[in-house]
């Protein structure tokens, strides 16, 4: 039936509602690097709680991932790391 | 209407049916329905998280812009790293450039292109780590001829938002299929019930009366339909009887006074030439005869007439007393000529509502009737009261009334009962006062006036709904 | 009286128009409906008689409709073979006076002419009818001949004040019925004739002229003249 094929013509509706201009050129997020897991290192050390817990060890991990090539997940625990050696929250 | 191709000529066919136009009416609006409520779905969720991303991006930037106001460029540098250094979702985005381009803050590594149709905003690919990623990016300018952008990492809120998206236009999909499936549904149940109508009314169109719609015993509006056309049909049916019945009488009843009339006028040419009062005389009861026929003619229209109820349209509301009365009045002195004590009980102020002229005739009839065969030094009574929902007119004579095989045949119109024959006037009164009593929703009862006696005299009693 | 017959019936106009004469009028005849508006509107007459259905586009309710509305108000009778009610009614609407249904006797048809044509004396209403010596109150509704007081009941009452109104014209006793019951039908019997004998009994007990005629074949007079 001919309203069945109409109906299947539905979802390409859907098509302009999903399609974003993307930029030609993609941007390089620099905080996604070994570089600044470094960065963030140095700023953990002047943290006043770096040496206590939980902050240490999810410093330790951070570093750790970092190393091994998982730089995006050892950003991550690194700044949580930040975040528990900072007590003003 | 079956599947296939629609050519031009083939959709006007098909537009004129009324099921279909009703199927399409139910269509349209259910995917209306289902567009409109998929819209507002879209738009309160996919759409939330645009707007929400946006929100959030605002104020970051208005924050920054504060900072910048009361610390100047190092203040601004140092907020930017240190929200980046808190950033544990790992969404936020930042750059800082001065007035020819290099970089101060953030964590973009190039500027993004220009967005349209607001330069403000911009969306962007990232590459994270070696992944690609998707931004939605705010540019402020700043007095000093910098350019702060901020954004955020929005790639899994796009695959939310394609994944809400998709399941929308599929369920939009959907609502379209159900739509023509209701749509065909409802179009063929229509048919449907419609088909015990549309048949009977084509075998009838065909010329035969006889057939009736078939009733579902549902009760719905289809049937009711049914039932109207039954009835319709069912007094087209009694008219044409009665037309049928009219020719009948005419030919048969009419044939008779006709022909004793020309008898007698033959018999009067075969006489003796030279005697003309003899001539004269027979002309003379020629013409009377021909006027007795045209009065049983008449009479017989006129019953006809009101059998066929048109008179109904042209009902008035009425005294029905005066008229009593006047009929009364009318036979008054036949009575008293005849020594014939006549009572009357006419109550008041009986409202109704009929045709004045017709109930005169009918009530008038009775009373001739009563007249004519009660014998002399007997009574009538005639007596006129409201009932519950109707008005009863009760005439009893002394005459010598019908016998129950004659009241039976009362209502038919050439009733006359033998010992009658020799009086005047046609047998039509009865048939009338029957028509005119049914025309009014009523009905005429026959009876004996005193029953077990001799003579049992005649109680004509009409009953009239008001 | 001069009258214009409308009648596309041969024999019947043919018989109509020579009874008229007969009786004394002046008679016209036309065979359709624009003729008889031509005429009717031409030439001034004292009478329409038209039959209801005429050939030619122009039936007779178009004609009086027409007529009346020129403003002309010579009296009209119908003359039909229709016999319901509602085509009575519609003449009368269109502004026809009275109403003959066929066939017809010639006197019902003959008294009905007369008493059309009868123009009223004066516009003032008249409060007194006098034929001879029997003097009818309108106003006090009395009846009094040679000055002594007959008793009558209102239905005769009604039924005197029309016999004298049209005084020396043969009233029928459909007329009759007509005006005075508002009866409109044809009654088989005589029911008419017993009311006028008992009111020839009241008005001419003692005294030796009778005012009520019977007028054979044709209804009652009342006149002065034996």
């Amino acid at each position: 039936m001919n309203l069945v094929l109409l109906a299947a013509a539905f979802p390409l509706l859907a098509l302009p509602l999903r399609a974003e201009p993307a930029s030609a050129q993609p941007v390089r997020v620099t905080t996604d690097s070994a570089e600044y897991c470094g960065i963030l290192s140095e700023r953990l050390a002047l943290a006043p709680l770096a040496e206590a817990e939980p902050a240490r060890s999810l410093a330790a991990e951070g570093r750790r991932l970092c190393q091994d090539g998982h730089v995006r997940t050892g950003v991550a625990k690194l700044r949580r790391a930040l975040r528990a050696a900072n007590p003003t929250h | 209407m079956g599947s296939g191709t629609l050519s031009g000529s083939g959709v006007i066919h098909v537009l004129r049916s009324a099921g279909l136009r009703f199927a399409l009416l139910f269509a349209a609006l259910f995917l209306l329905a289902g567009l409109a409520f998929s819209a507002v779905l879209w738009w309160g969720t996919a759409g939330a998280l645009d707007r929400q991303t946006a929100a959030a991006i605002r104020a970051d930037a208005t924050a920054l812009m504060e900072r910048w106001h009361d610390g100047g460029r190092p203040a601004l540098i140092e907020a930017i790293e240190t929200r980046l250094a808190a950033d544990v979702e790992d969404q936020t985005l930042y750059l800082l450039l001065d007035r020819d381009g290099t970089r101060l803050a953030g964590n973009l590594e190039t500027p993004p292109a220009g967005g349209a149709p607001d330069p403000a905003w911009s969306s962007a690919t990232l590459e994270r780590d070696g992944e690609p990623s998707e931004a939605r990016l705010f540019r402020v300018d700043l007095p000093n001829g910098s350019q702060l952008f901020v954004g955020r990492d929005v790639a899994e809120k796009q695959r939310l938002r394609a994944l809400l998206t998709d399941a929308l236009a599929l369920s939009a999909a959907a609502a379209a299929f159900f739509a023509g499936l209701g749509a065909w549904v409802l179009r063929r149940a229509l048919s449907q019930r419609l088909a015990p109508a549309t048949q009977t009314a084509a075998a009838i169109a065909s010329g035969d009366l006889s057939p009736r719609v078939p009733l579902t015993g549902q009760g719905d509006e289809f049937d009711r339909l049914g039932e109207t056309m039954n009835t319709m049909l069912d007094r087209i049916a009694t008219l044409m009887e009665g037309v049928r019945g009219v020719s009948d009488a005419i030919a048969h009843d009419l044939r008779t006074p006709i022909a004793r009339a020309r008898a007698k006028l033959e018999e009067a040419l075969s006489g003796s030439p030279g005697d003309a009062a003899a001539l004269r005389s027979a002309i003379e009861q020629g013409i009377a005869d021909l006027d007795g026929v045209t009065r049983v003619f008449q009479a017989v229209l006129r019953i006809a007439e009101v059998e066929a109820g048109a008179r109904r349209a042209a009902f008035a509301t009425f005294d029905l007393t005066p008229v009593l009365e006047d009929a009364v009045d009318l036979y008054a002195p036949s009575a008293e000529a005849r020594q014939i004590a006549f009572e009357t009980e006419i109550a008041l102020g009986l409202m109704m509502r009929g045709d004045r002229d017709l109930l005169l005739q009918a009530v008038a009839n009775l009373l001739d009737n009563a007249v004519k065969f009660t014998p002399e030094g007997g009574s009538i009574r005639l007596v006129a009261r409201r009932g519950a929902r109707a008005i009863w007119v009760d005439i009893a004579d002394a005459g010598p009334g019908l016998s129950d095989a004659d009241r039976i045949r009362a209502g038919t119109r050439f009733f006359r009962t033998d010992s009658a024959r020799t009086t005047p006037g046609s047998g039509l009164g009865l048939s009338l006062v029957r028509a005119v009593a049914v025309l009014h929703r009523g009905e005429l009862h026959l009876a004996d006036a005193r029953p077990g006696e001799t003579p049992r005299g005649l109680r004509a009693t009409l009953r009239l709904p008001a | 009286m001069r009258i214009l017959l409308v009648e596309d019936d041969v024999d019947v106009a043919r018989f109509v128009k020579k009874g008229l004469q007969e009786a004394g009028h002046t008679t016209e005849h036309a065979p359709n409906g624009r003729d008889g508006l031509f005429m009717a509107a031409s030439e001034p007459f004292d009478l329409l008689v038209l039959d209801r259905m005429l050939p030619g586009g122009v039936d007779g309710v178009r004609l009086v409709e027409t007529l009346r509305s020129q403003g002309n108000k010579t009296p009209v009778l119908f003359l039909t073979a229709m016999t319901a009610v509602d085509e009575r009614v519609r003449g009368l609407k269109a502004g026809g006076d009275d109403y003959l249904t066929k066939p017809f006797a010639f006197a019902e048809l003959l008294a009905r002419c007369e008493a059309l044509g009868r123009r009223p004396a004066s516009d003032a209403p008249t409060t007194r009818l006098r034929v001879a010596d029997l003097e009818l109150d309108l106003l006090s509704r009395t009846v009094t001949r040679a000055g002594k007081k007959i008793d009558v009941q209102p239905r005769e009452f009604r039924l005197l004040e029309h016999l004298m109104r049209h005084a020396g014209q043969v009233v029928t006793r459909t007329m009759l019925l007509e005006k005075v019951w508002d009866y409109h039908f044809d009654p088989q019997t005589n029911v008419i004739d017993v009311h006028v004998s008992r009111l020839r009994q009241k008005l001419d007990k003692g005294h030796d002229r009778p005012l009520i005629h019977t007028v054979r074949n044709a209804g009652y007079m009342i006149r002065a003249e034996p």
